[in-house]
């Protein structure tokens, strides 16, 4: 399980994300002291920060820069601060992404997963069971056999992949296909996984996705 | 300054050595002075006030020409007491002093005005921040508490925040936006991916073409921009939004087109004038003619054009264009 650090003054908001991360399956340790922040970033030992940057006392940007001399964990910036001249300074202090609030919950998501899996050890092909997923080919195959896969076929395969188990609601893979600048339309979004559920079942995996009523999706 | 005007002023004085002179011609004549005599200290009389008035002539004429040529090369008028030197007559000593004097006035009235307006526009940036905590974290709860239904409201009053936040920027004399190349792609989708709700709501599909292109603009800017060019897409009953770009050696043309109710012709030159409503506004839903204001407004200070066309019942079509020298224009 991925930990991940908030470090946020607003209690509210530090509680939501607290909820909302959770939820998602993250493991979550939020600071509610502000003293000594850079210490407690360095030993907290998570695999992403979430970072404020109007802090008490502080500025997450340079603590940012302090942080980035000692350590390479992933840091997502989030900030109310709108100007892109924040963002670009913040990038350039070793920022891996940067949120304006307010965020949609969805979005937040994806970039957070976006980061991890950016920052993963990547390499070794990603496997489904016993077939080999290939994201640069665009195709699975198993025993020999191939699938090509559409694009949006693909970016919905590697959501419910990368969550294999839980349940991917609609929203979010209609976020990461909008993300991937397909603005498909509902009707759309299920035409593509009835296609995907046919290819996956000619690759010998029938019923591989289950549908949640109202929830969502579950790769099995 | 006119020969014809200088000699119109100079007539009272003028008049004056005449009558002088006369009198000097009767009391000669009273002391039955030689008319030789008189002859020559009349020609030395005329001779000395015209030597003196030709010199005082081209005195004036050189600092008033010098004057009025600096005012009309002058692109800030105000600077003209910096450009003018010290003449030696007294007038202009006392036109000098005056233009100075005044000119420090008013950039005391000016100074005072921009500081204002700066303190101003630094609340509402801090405002700004501060209210969008609160969203942020309702917009969390929502989410959290599975309640989609207050989510809408919530966009909605974000969508305000950012136009006064975006308003502000507008009308702000200094620099706050940060011109790099921009990939279209992303900003439009990013600007989709915040809208994505309600546009399937509405059932409205977005097409896009030839948006691998970079500009050079602030990212942040023309999100906004395109935010609003698509609240006004979907307020006017579109439900289709093409965007697509052209690249020229010059520009880059980028046309934002709807198959919404379109503008009327009479009304079509003034959309982008502040609180223009017009028929649509009044029609349909509640206007209040700033969106297009305040896009046209950011668009000037980053030195892109933009223009709409269109044709009632067909389409709307926004068309922003992005000069590729715009980073040597931008004031």
């Amino acid at each position: 399980m991925k930990r991940i650090l908030i470090i946020e003054d607003d209690t509210v908001l530090r509680d939501e994300l607290t909820i909302l991360l959770q939820n998602t399956g993250y493991e979550v340790t939020a600071l509610t002291q502000y003293q000594d922040i850079l210490n407690r970033m360095l030993t907290a030992q998570a695999d992403l920060i979430l970072l404020d940057i109007n802090l008490p006392e502080t500025n997450g940007e340079t603590l940012l820069l302090e942080f980035r001399k000692q350590n390479d964990t992933p840091v997502i910036m989030l900030t109310s601060r709108t100007a892109e001249i924040d963002e670009l300074l913040s990038m350039s202090f070793g920022a891996d992404d940067f949120i304006t609030k307010p965020y949609n919950p969805t979005i937040l998501l994806l970039r957070i997963s976006a980061v991890l899996k950016r920052t993963a050890k990547t390499g070794t092909a990603q496997m489904y069971h016993d077939a080999e997923v290939s994201t640069v080919k665009g195709s699975i195959t198993r025993n020999g056999a191939e699938q090509v896969m559409t694009k949006n076929e693909m970016i919905i395969f590697q959501l419910l992949l990368d969550r294999q188990g839980e349940i991917v609601t609609r929203d979010a893979l209609m976020t990461a296909l909008w993300d991937n600048d397909e603005f498909i339309n509902d009707n759309a979004l299920s035409v593509n996984i009835s296609r995907l559920r046919g290819k996956l079942a000619e690759l010998g995996f029938p019923d591989a996705i289950e549908t949640r009523k109202k929830q969502g999706y579950v790769l099995k | 300054m006119k020969l014809t005007d200088f000699i119109k002023g100079r007539i009272p004085a003028y008049l004056m050595i005449a009558l002088a002179w006369v009198l000097m011609l009767i009391f000669l004549s009273a002391f039955h002075v030689q008319a030789q005599a008189a002859v020559m200290i009349s020609v030395l009389l005329w001779l000395g006030a015209g030597i003196a008035e030709v010199w005082e002539y081209l005195r004036k004429k050189q600092f008033y020409d010098k004057l009025l040529h600096s005012l009309n090369e002058l692109d800030q008028k105000y600077l003209l007491p910096e450009m003018t030197g010290e003449p030696g007559f007294c007038e202009g000593k006392i036109l000098c002093e005056v233009l100075r004097e005044t000119d420090k006035s008013m950039c005391e009235q000016i100074g005072m005005h921009r500081r204002a307006s700066a303190e101003f526009r630094e609340y509402i940036e801090l405002w700004v921040h501060e209210i969008k905590l609160p969203v942020a974290s309702l917009q969390l709860m929502c989410h959290n508490d599975g309640n989609a239904k207050y989510a809408e409201q919530l966009k909605r009053i974000d969508d305000y925040i950012e136009s006064v936040l975006y308003y502000a920027r507008s009308r702000n004399a200094e620099k706050d936006y940060l011109i790099k190349p921009v990939p279209l792609k992303r900003v439009f989708a990013d600007t989709a991916i915040r809208n994505r709700e309600e546009l399937q709501q509405r059932g409205i599909s977005l097409s896009t073409d030839n948006l691998d292109t970079e500009v050079m603009t602030d990212a942040k800017w023309l999100g906004f921009i395109f935010g609003q060019l698509m609240n006004n897409s979907m307020k006017y009953g579109a439900d289709e939004i093409t965007v697509t770009a052209e690249d020229t050696h010059e520009a880059t043309v980028l046309r934002f087109r709807d198959n919404g109710i379109g503008i009327p012709e009479s009304d079509l030159p003034y959309i982008f004038e502040k609180s223009f409503t017009g028929e649509n506004g009044r029609t349909h839903s509640k206007s209040t003619g700033m969106g297009l204001y305040i896009i046209r407004q950011l668009c000037a200070k980053l030195g892109h054009s933009i223009t709409a066309e269109s044709v009632q019942g067909e389409y709307t079509e926004i068309v922003i264009t992005f000069g590729k020298n715009d980073l040597f224009d931008v004031r």
